[in-house]
């Protein structure tokens, strides 16, 4: 329990930097952006609490917010995901496994109800950050290319992610 | 109660993800020039909505008094005008000459007519605001009166409102004369009574009556000469001593002021054409 712990923080801190060094300067075609640091929420077992996905969402908001001068947006679009993630989970987590405590991955979940529940995740965050960034629906084609573009990349580093520890997850399930 | 209580037992994460939310939009306001300035905006036209509103109901109430003063003026220029016409008559067989000179003469200035929706009063640079814009023509730097005298002068225009200096403004500087004298100077406020405006720059050997009438002098291209302004009230030193410093009663209560007019000159961008080729060309003769 306390290794999960520790995993979890490191891997907070590993997706925080990578953010603020790496992510925060690929603008793919101009528009899209990887917000990695969704991953975090996403792979928060299944006992979390409700507050603390919220004060993890505002708190890791913040920093990157602090790193990446953008006061305030990614705070209030990392928060809400924090709220509506344990709700998303219990939709898509299979029937049989709703009572012992669950650490979501492919290799526990399966794959096709896991990425759902990541694409869903990223999408949304990827809608609330961008309108909250443009903060007007007067240029839409840009917002949604961003919103599209930025989705599929976020969702991509999340595909990577989650098969670069294969071994490690094995272990978990 | 304790139906309260277990509501928020069970709903304290949607507490605290509102505030957790507040947070993060304030922070948004208060530290990104963008967001800041959009919620500003938005903000403030809501305010002007509710200004005008409240001007609209305040100008309601106050038709009364404005009824009021507005016959009492008419009257006045009535027999103004009763008497004028019979001095002309007297002094002039040819008085349809005159009649046509004049005629033609303000042919030239036209009227918009506005409403005054934000008025402030009261401070050292006092600001109006008033219901007419670029798009009916209003500019900047066009003069602006009331039923009872000059009012101010448009510094900013945007679609359809306009920004007013009014003479109360510590900036406000309008070429004045006495009337029948043509002693000119500048009009100033010191920011303290908003009645009482101050007419430097008169030569000491001006014969100066107390109650005489100030009118504009015509010279800055922003109004037409003649315009009521107010009464010379006493007659001072200026600062420096050499000239007379006139305290003059203005005609205007800018406490009350509701409707105005915005004068339009077609001269004005000519003069002022002239006036700019004459800044760029000077310095090279030197």
């Amino acid at each position: 329990m306390f290794q999960k712990i520790l995993s979890l923080i490191g891997l907070g801190a590993l997706l925080i930097f990578l953010q603020v060094t790496i992510f925060n300067h690929i603008h793919l075609l101009g528009y899209a952006t990887p917000l990695a640091y969704v991953y975090l929420l996403l792979k928060l077992p299944s006992t979390t609490s409700r507050t603390l996905y919220l004060l993890l969402g505002f708190f890791v908001g913040i920093v990157i917010d602090l790193f990446s001068n953008t006061p305030g947006m990614t705070a209030a679009s990392l928060c809400a995901i924090g709220l509506i993630t344990p709700r998303v989970f219990n939709a898509f987590v299979p029937k049989e496994k709703g009572e012992e405590v669950l650490h979501p991955s492919v290799h526990t979940m399966g794959a096709k109800p896991f990425y759902l529940y990541a694409f869903f995740l990223t999408l949304t965050h990827c809608i609330l950050f961008f309108s909250i960034e443009t903060f007007s629906f007067f240029n839409i084609q840009t917002l949604l290319l961003k919103i599209v573009g930025s989705t599929a990349l976020t969702f991509f580093l999340v595909f990577v992610f989650e098969n670069l520890h294969p071994r490690r997850s094995k272990m978990n399930a | 109660m304790y139906h309260i209580i277990e509501f928020l037992r069970k709903y304290y994460y949607i507490l605290i993800f509102i505030v957790l939310e507040l947070v993060s939009f304030w922070a948004l306001f208060r530290f990104n020039n963008y967001q800041g300035s959009v919620w500003l905006t938005s903000a403030n036209s809501t305010v002007a909505k509710v200004n005008r509103l409240y001007f609209d109901c305040q100008t309601y109430w106050n038709l009364g008094d404005v009824n009021e003063k507005l016959a009492a003026e008419n009257l006045r220029l009535q027999q103004e005008n009763h008497v004028l016409r019979e001095a002309l008559h007297d002094t002039k067989s040819d008085g349809g000459w005159i009649d046509s000179l004049t005629n033609e003469h303000m042919k030239n200035y036209q009227y918009i007519s506005a409403k005054v929706v934000v008025n402030s009063n009261g401070k050292k640079n006092n600001y109006m605001v008033i219901d007419r814009g670029e798009e009916d023509g209003v500019r900047k730097d066009m003069g602006v009166v009331c039923g009872t005298g000059v009012a101010g002068v448009v510094l900013l225009t945007g679609p359809n409102h306009s920004l007013v200096t009014p003479i109360i403004n510590n900036h406000s500087d309008i070429s004045c004369r006495i009337r029948e004298e043509n002693y000119f100077g500048s009009l100033q406020w010191d920011g303290k009574n908003p009645r009482i405006a101050y007419l430097d720059e008169i030569p000491r050997y001006a014969k100066i009556k107390k109650g005489g009438v100030i009118e504009t002098s015509g010279f800055s291209s922003v109004f037409p000469p003649g315009l009521y302004v107010g009464k010379i009230n006493s007659v001072g030193d200026s600062p420096d001593g050499q000239s007379f410093r006139l305290e003059v009663e203005l005609g205007t209560d800018f406490n009350t002021v509701r409707d105005v007019n915005i004068i339009t000159t077609p001269y004005k961008a000519a003069i002022d054409t002239l006036q700019s080729r004459a800044m760029r060309e000077s310095p090279q003769e030197m």
